[in-house]
């Protein structure tokens, strides 16, 4: 990837980092699924 | 706002570390949910140690821009009883 020629801030990546609650939890059901081996 | 109320987690939750986070598996509602980032399960095993979300989230290093985000996800966990809100500095008794 070729250097960016626009300036960049000192921010860490991790502040830089958008996250939603999508990108943290996901909530599966398992009803149904008893026998399934 | 959740961020400023103190939470816990559910006494009837079991979390299993993976490599990505955790599975939460809650033994009541057989509910299953996977926590996504090491962060968000840091966030999670400590928030019975903090006076408040804001707290916790500080303590697990979430940057500020993301508590929104956080507030967020921990609000799903307590739709499915994972996190509970603790009651004068105790957490709440199994209902």
């Amino acid at each position: 990837m070729p250097p960016s020629s626009e300036p960049t801030t000192d921010t860490p990546l991790a502040e830089q980092d958008v996250v939603s609650a999508e990108d943290l939890i996901e909530e599966v059901s398992i009803d149904g699924m008893c026998g399934v081996y | 706002m959740i961020l400023d109320e103190a939470w816990g987690l559910s006494p009837s939750v079991a979390l299993r570390p993976e490599p990505f986070g955790a599975l939460a598996y809650h033994f009541g509602n057989r509910k299953l949910t996977f926590l996504k980032r090491p962060e968000m399960v840091a966030v999670v095993r400590c928030l019975g140690e903090h006076q408040d979300v804001r707290s916790a989230l500080v303590a697990a290093g979430v940057p500020e821009a993301q508590h929104e985000a956080y507030a967020d996800a921990l609000t799903g966990l307590a739709r499915t009883d994972l996190i509970r809100p603790r009651v004068n500095g105790a957490e709440e008794l199994n209902r």
